[in-house]
């Protein structure tokens, strides 16, 4: 007999978005008495925190509302933003932004790891009754008609082979009054109900980066705690956009990062080179020279912003954070955004249960919240962005600077196409240059290396989490793209390997540090990410 | 003086006991007194004895004989009563062991009866300034310990099997005295009652425990080049074993596959075919005592790690180390 | 049956460790940690007999508060209640203390059987579980494979080396310690998460005076002492030579 369970309030996904909704929800059950509402998380990470990777700077604006003592509390946010810098990197020289772009400015943010704030908002969280199942994955949308019922949590115990192993556990159905759709970018689930319900109908296709991160100990006397370098230029050309950052804390721990937007048109471009070559640009190797790789990881981003936010209601469920694309790619920052969409989310979610009244009429109070709240306050008035580049190089310029770094605001039409579209054949590209670069093994390294320091870890013996259409791999995309699944991955998850005479794809399961870039990137679109056995994927401790 | 404690079963002396005289003799070499004297328990130890005698190892001033029925099958209450006797009367400032599975059994529990430091599983010494450190692994062996032994002596320490090589004990002209000791031994306050060891064939393969291992990687190529390798393995009594894409691949099972999604290994000798050497596999069988890359490319990092290495075409080299190896 | 399983938190097994500045522990402030392996199967031994024989489970931990999470989580997949010493000292505390920390917690509880893993993937004594038994006062056994009870004996079946085993009976109360790969890990359930909320932990400080036996003198990275020794000539040659080499030089053939 499956195991059922029924509450009235399911979060899916304990990131900042789904636990500040937690925890919002059971401070507002205390405020008002009255019977406490069952809350449930699920993560699909073995811990709290472990699949979580930002940069990261936090604006605590949402953080003070959500915890005003959050200092008291012992939030890890110990290390103030001291001294922002841009600069502009040549091949071999660097260029320094005589002032900081507004919108990079830092005054009064922490560098954090996304890591261990999570997991210290997740301890709140279950000191206030709410049930965390970690390891529990949210594998598919329980439906009655257009209505969400819950959520079926995936299985643990099936072989590669599709058979229950001795100890099979089937999922759990738990049925909720109201489910919150945290799954993060390009979540599943969120992903199967926009699809179902048409939530993004009227609004642009939402558009995406890749973020690749290393944390690093250094000498302590590299880069002064609390210093926040953005870069753009090199090694980038005019044809893509993206930058590096480079946060430094305390104890000569260095976060350093790559983010490439994800409507390259060189099939040919591989997201990981870039980041090598960043590394190994004189200034960013200068700081790493004789220091060591502590942790590698990926994850994609929204970046479309505004127009590209879909209806984040719908009956009996709710969208918030990464998986709705609450994020400011101006000021490179969307956790204290996920963090408001949750806590929004569940005063509406709260109002909803109490009331009994959990349609989707109810639920779009949920966009008033957003409409009227801090959060459209920040996100319109740079909704408009790609306009200013649109409208020629000096309106653009402005914006250059951070423009650049996060890819999302291309000179492209108002009615932006998503990024997997943008890709050119390489027939359409007989002059591009292929010359990846050769992981040193000291400052660089190939991505087979850099996903064991992600920590990365599945169960060898189940079914590949990532269904891909393989027909279309050996034949057309080898001759039209490539097969550029193996370069936009950043862990190695796709080969394509020669057995005697014909190639074949391996996929690489286990290696799959659950970034999403393939589900987004692919061409064709023919490669669904779905959620592996619970417990798998990365280890983003410090992160 | 430094006592090394033997390890026999049915009278037939392990070999990782000349292993730990090896450590005692350079323990011994340079400290004031160099006495070194080895105990045997057991039944029917008499041609162990006699063994450990005629070495005439250097510095050995005795072989010790426990001879008692009720330590005719080792437990560990047998042994750490016999020990702890012995261990008060010969008064020694050390006790060394093989780091065996027996050993693991019962010197934790002579350690604790004793009140005394036991350091487990040492690869090497250092001296310095009079004090000696014992190196040891740590982590899973990513990081090495250097430590000391705290509090009164004897200090207790089980040295790694391979760490000290056997044959390097430096031997005498003359045998070594025999003396029997006899100890009060009550049988019936032994509580374990242990049946005969007995060996069973494996239903999984157990990489663990493999002494020897061929291992291959994408430089095989292909699930029908696998026989290349298999006979190479069938040559050295060695079991075969892959890296992660051969299994991924399923031209192995996955009990095969040596990494850190797959078993970690330690034999005595690991022979890589065609394995680049990413770092997920090297964590997995950087322990084997001795290792051979066999790989086209010289920049493969299995190199690295690799006390000989061939660079070449293992399609070429294998059948001839086959041929070699069954040459009679 | 009343049955004590003794597990410890350690990092998680894929990360790197770094020495701190004085080289006397690691720099854990970016470890991930988890139950260590072995104690994860001790455990899951535990709860297979008691649900062959009845009786609780009670998981004991030595550590600092972090120790909680691998306590919570044993207590999800079915262990009955937990006991915490808690002391941030224990984190890398030699076996001795740890087993005497263990000790002074389950004295009074007269558990019928103490079930722990071989040994920790931190410091690796495999010292523990037997220094308990010693304390305890109770016969144990070592790198279980197989564990049997009937009546008030237990009878288990132990690993040797070389594909050796052996069958040792011994009165109960007594002290196992398990291997890995005994039996198949449960996972953890949902209904499992929910009732641990609910189980007690007792907590408990570390007996004064614990004194340790083994000091860290130095921590170090593990430096290449070997030399890489490129065969060339010929396929025929080179094969030649190598087996040559590992007869004579490396000699493990």
């Amino acid at each position: 007999m499956p195991e059922a369970l029924e509450v009235d309030v399911l979060i899916v996904g304990g990131g900042p978005a789904g636990l500040s909704a937690a925890l919002r929800m059971a401070q507002l059950g205390k405020a008002t008495g009255g019977r406490p509402l069952a809350i449930a998380v699920l993560e699909k990470a073995r811990e709290a925190g472990a699949h979580m990777l930002s940069g990261a700077v936090l604006d605590p604006s949402s953080l003070r509302d959500l915890v005003p003592d959050y200092e008291a509390k012992g939030a890890p946010v110990s290390t103030p933003v001291g001294e922002d810098r841009v600069y502009v990197l040549t091949p071999s020289g660097k260029i320094r932004f005589p002032i900081t772009p507004p919108p990079l400015k830092n005054h009064g943010h922490y560098i954090i790891s996304l890591n261990r704030f999570v997991k210290w908002l997740a301890g709140l969280v279950e000191a206030e009754g709410v049930d965390l199942f970690t390891g529990f994955p949210g594998g598919e949308l329980l439906m009655e008609g257009d209505a969400v019922v819950g959520v079926r949590t995936g299985p643990h115990g099936i072989n590669k082979k599709g058979e229950h192993k001795a100890t099979f556990e089937p999922g759990v159905e738990i049925r909720a009054k109201v489910t919150i759709l945290a799954d993060g970018v390009r979540g599943n689930l969120t992903k199967v109900l926009q699809g179902r319900l048409g939530l993004g109908a009227g609004r642009q296709p939402q558009l995406f980066a890749i973020g690749i991160k290393e944390l690093w100990s250094v000498p302590p006397d590299r880069l002064a705690a609390g210093t926040v370098i953005h870069t753009m230029g090199y090694p980038l050309g005019f044809e893509q956009f993206g930058g590096g950052f480079i946060y430094a804390m305390p104890g000569g721990d260095i976060s350093l990062g790559f983010v490439v937007g994800l409507d390259y048109k060189d099939p040919m471009f591989d997201p990981h080179d870039a980041f090598n070559r960043f590394k190994m640009h004189p200034f960013v190797r200068r700081l790493l020279d004789g220091g060591q790789l502590v942790r590698y990881g990926a994850k994609a981003l929204p970046e479309g912003g505004w127009s590209t936010i879909p209806r984040c209601y719908a009956d009996g469920a709710l969208i918030v954070g990464d998986a709705a694309g609450f994020m400011n790619s101006m000021r490179l920052k969307g956790i204290h955004l996920a963090m408001r969409s949750g806590m929004l989310a569940a005063e509406t979610a709260y109002e909803a249960v109490r009331d009994g009244d959990t349609s989707a009429a109810r639920l779009q109070q949920f966009e008033q919240r957003v409409n009227d709240g801090p959060i459209k306050r920040e996100l319109y008035p740079v909704r408009n962005v790609h306009q200013a580049f649109g409208h020629g190089l000096l309106a653009g310029l402005a914006y250059a600077g951070f423009a650049l770094l996060t890819g999302g605001w291309w000179p492209r039409p108002m009615k932006s196409i998503p990024g997997h579209q943008r890709m050119e054949k390489l027939a359409a590209m007989p002059n591009r240059v292929t010359d990846a670069s050769k992981p040193d093994r000291k400052i660089t390294f190939d991505k087979v290396t850099n996903v064991h320091f992600s920590g990365t870890r599945h169960d060898e013996d189940q079914p590949s989490h990532l269904l891909v259409q393989t027909d279309v791999c050996h034949s057309i995309c080898t001759e039209e793209y490539g097969n550029p699944c193996q370069r936009f991955c950043p862990a190695n998850v796709y080969e394509m390997v020669m057995d005697a005479a014909a190639s074949r794809l391996q996929i690489n399961a286990s290696n799959c540090v659950h970034c999403k870039t393939c589900d987004i990137m692919d061409p064709y679109q023919v490669i669904t990410w779905v959620t592996p056995e619970g417990g798998g994927g990365p280890r983003y401790d410090g992160m | 003086m430094i006592l090394v404690v033997a390890e026999q079963r049915d009278g037939i002396l392990n070999r990782a006991t000349w292993e730990t005289v090896a450590a005692a003799q350079q323990l011994a070499d340079g400290s004031a007194d160099r006495s070194i004297a080895i105990a045997i328990l057991g039944s029917n130890t008499a041609t162990a004895a006699k063994e450990l005698a005629a070495a005439g190892a250097k510095d050995v001033q005795a072989v010790i004989v426990v001879d008692h029925a009720a330590l005719e099958l080792y437990t560990p209450d047998g042994y750490v009563a016999v020990l702890e006797s012995l261990v008060a009367d010969l008064k020694p400032s050390r006790v060394l062991l093989p780091h065996t599975y027996q050993t693991r059994d019962f010197a934790p529990m002579l350690a604790a009866r004793l009140g005394r430091a036991l350091v487990t599983d040492v690869m090497r010494m250092k001296t310095a300034g009079g004090d000696t450190v014992f190196v040891r692994p740590m982590f899973q062996g990513k990081l090495t310990a250097d430590v000391s032994p705290q509090g009164p002596t004897p200090h207790l320490v089980t040295f790694q099997i391979g760490a000290f090589r056997g044959d390097q004990v430096t031997k005498g002209a003359s045998p070594t005295p025999v003396r029997a000791m006899t100890v009060t031994l009550d049988a019936a306050a032994i509580r374990e009652k242990p049946e005969p060891p007995f060996r069973e064939a494996r239903q999984a393969v157990d990489l663990s425990q493999a002494e020897r291992i061929v291992a291959v990687g994408r430089g095989i190529k292909g699930q029908e080049h696998l026989p290349v390798a298999e006979k190479l393995a069938a040559a050295l009594d060695a079991e075969l074993a892959a890296s992660r894409p051969i299994c991924d691949a399923g031209w192995l099972p996955m009990e095969r596959q040596v990494g850190s999604s797959g078993q970690t290994v330690a034999p005595k000798l690991y022979l890589a075919l065609g394995i680049s050497g990413a770092i997920q596999h090297l964590v997995g069988m950087k322990g084997a005592r001795t290792i051979v890359a066999i790989n086209k490319d010289p920049d493969a990092p299995m190199f690295e790690v690799a006390d000989y290495g061939i660079v070449g075409d293992l399609f070429e080299i294998v059948p001839a180390m086959v041929s070699e190896l069954t040459k009679t | 049956m009343k049955i004590a399983v003794c597990i410890k938190q350690v990092p998680a097994r894929d990360w790197q460790p770094r020495p701190n500045d004085s080289k006397t522990w690691i720099v854990d402030r970016d470890a991930g940690f988890e139950m260590n392996e072995p104690d994860a199967y001790a455990l899951e031994e535990a709860l297979r007999l008691k649900e062959k024989h009845g009786g609780e489970v009670v998981v004991c931990s030595a550590g600092p508060a972090r120790v909680a999470q691998v306590i919570r989580e044993a207590l999800a997949r079915g262990a009955d209640r937990a006991i915490h010493v808690e002391d941030d000292g224990l984190a890398s505390a030699d076996a001795f203390v740890v087993a005497d920390a263990l000790a002074s917690v389950m004295k009074d509880e007269n558990f019928d059987v103490v079930l722990t893993g071989l040994q920790s993937d931190d410091q690796g004594f495999g010292q523990t579980g037997v220094v308990l038994a010693e304390r305890l006062g109770r016969p144990h056994a070592t790198i279980v494979m197989e564990v049997q009870v009937v009546e008030r004996t237990l009878r288990v079946k132990r690993e040797l080396e070389g594909g050796w085993f052996q069958w040792v009976a011994m009165p109960l109360p007594a002290v196992l310690t398990i291997q890995s790969g005994i039996n198949q890990l449960r996972y953890a359930t949902l209904k499992g998460i929910m009732a641990a909320k609910k189980k007690e932990i007792r907590k408990a400080p570390a007996p004064a005076g614990l004194m340790m036996r083994q000091k860290i003198v130095s921590l170090s990275v593990p430096e290449k002492t070997k030399k890489t020794r490129i065969i060339t000539g010929s396929p025929a040659e080179a094969a030649k030579e190598l087996v040559r080499l590992l007869r004579e030089d490396a000699r493990v053939i």
